[in-house]
Order: structure tokens, then sequence, then C-alpha cells
């Protein structure tokens, strides 16, 4: 019974040791480390094994992007702003007004479709791929009248 | 009269059970009782070579792929919280919802 009780400790402790070993050698450090401190950048460089050249590439393209990101966020809150300030009698201004928030919304995620095909572009044919398989379900199925929960596939 | 049960009564107290005298008996029990004292791990493990490996085998690897599975589900749980986090900076439409 001694030996039986030390061998079951002795294996216990091997597993231990192997699983320990196999998750320390499966995870992804960088990725961990660019997920803690939310660096969305340092994501990109290491997920997508960017050069310099390609993470230079990369960086200029979301400075370009960013300030059109900013006039799209203006003119959808101004358009949200309508909405409200049209309230419920007038029926023209209201759907008008909706119209128009919705225009804007197409045209906001036909410009972040344009942006990522042209981040995917700078990539491997393979790490792009990967990429806008990672990004469009979510820009997709993002929906516009809840505020985001970091879960935007299930969001409804 | 006497019952078939009062004739067995009868015959079981008369019955005298008397064995041959073994005289290696008391020399076999401490044979055994040393046997067991001696024993050293090794050779417990040696005695049950077989049971052991499939036991060791069968456990290292459920600890591996337990191991790797969580290395894989940390990843994919990593991944989702950057795009989630890349997309909201990236969204006019949720900064739009998010800025005052």
């Amino acid at each position: 019974m001694k030996f039986f009780l030390r061998t079951v400790v002795l294996l216990g402790l091997a597993a231990a040791v192997v699983g320990f070993f196999c998750y320390r050698m499966g995870s992804d450090k960088a990725l961990h480390a660019a997920a803690t401190k939310r660096d969305t950048m340092e994501w990109l460089r290491t997920d997508f094994h960017l050069s310099e050249a390609q993470f230079a590439a990369v960086k200029k393209l979301h400075a370009e992007y960013a300030p059109s990101c900013e006039e799209h966020c203006r003119h959808i809150q101004s358009a949200r702003k309508a909405l409200a300030a049209a309230g419920a009698t007038d029926a023209t201004a209201l759907a008008s007004a909706g119209q128009k928030l919705q225009e804007l919304r197409s045209s906001c995620e036909l410009a972040m479709t344009r942006h990522v095909r042209q981040v995917a572009a700078v990539m491997s044919p393979e790490d792009g791929r990967r990429y806008l398989e990672m990004v469009f379900p979510k820009i997709a199925n993002f929906d516009h009248t809840v505020a985001p929960d970091l879960h935007f596939d299930q969001a409804r | 009269m006497k019952t078939s049960r009062d004739f067995l009564s009868e015959v079981l107290r008369h019955w005298r059970v008397t064995p041959p005298a073994d005289p290696n008996f008391r020399g076999a029990v401490w044979q055994r009782i040393d046997a067991c004292v001696r024993e050293t791990w090794p050779g417990y493990l040696r005695s049950h070579a077989v049971a052991w490996a499939l036991v060791a085998v069968s456990t290292v690897g459920a600890a591996a792929y337990a191991g790797n599975a969580a290395a894989r589900a940390r990843i994919h749980a990593d991944r989702e919280a950057l795009v989630t986090t890349y997309l909201v900076e990236l969204d006019p439409r949720v900064q739009a919802l998010l800025k005052p």
C-alpha cells in the first residue's frame, strides 16, 4: 500500500510537470502580453509576423485612416442627434434622419472594409487572409443599435 | 427415535482432525514476512511494471493534452479580446456610441 501511494503521488507530480510544460510551450507569450496591455499594434506585429517595413506601412495606414474615422464618428453622432431631434411626430423628418444615419453607417463600414483590406495587402498572403477572416465577420455582425459589449459577434 | 439431525450432531461431536504437522510451516511464514519487509519500491514497480506503465502513459498523455488545450484556449481568448479592442478603435460606429 505504501508503494502504491508513493507511485500515485510520483505520477501525479510527473503529470503536473508535463501539463505545465506543455501549457508553457503551447502558449504565445507575445500575444498574451499584447492582450494584457491592449496593444493592438503589437498584436498585429507579432500575430501576423510583420517585418519592420510591413509594420511601418501598417502604422502609416492606421495613421491615415484615423482622421477619416474621427470624421465619420462625428457625422454619425450628428445624425443620431438629428434623429433624436426629429422626434416621433414628424414622420418625414424622422425617415430622412434615419435614412441619413443608415447611409453614414454603410459608408463607415465601406471605409473600414477598404482600410482592413489595405492592411491585409501589406501582410503576407497567408497572414492577410487570416487577418481578414478574423476581422470581417466582426465588422459585418456589428449591431448598430446596442453599445459594444466586447463580443461583437454575439451582439443582438 | 433419533433424527438425522441428532445423528449429525453426534458425529460432529466425536469428529477429531489430526492433520500431519508441517515442519516448514513456521519457517515459511517468517520467510514471507521477511520478503514483505525487504521489498523495495523498484522491486514493487518491477513486479507491477505493465499496469503502472499503462497508468503512467495515459496519465502523462492526458496531462500533456490538457496543458496544450489550456494554452490554445488562452491564445484564442487573447486573440478574441485583441480583435475586439482593435475594431473598437477602428470602427466609427462604435466610437460614435462610446464618445459623449
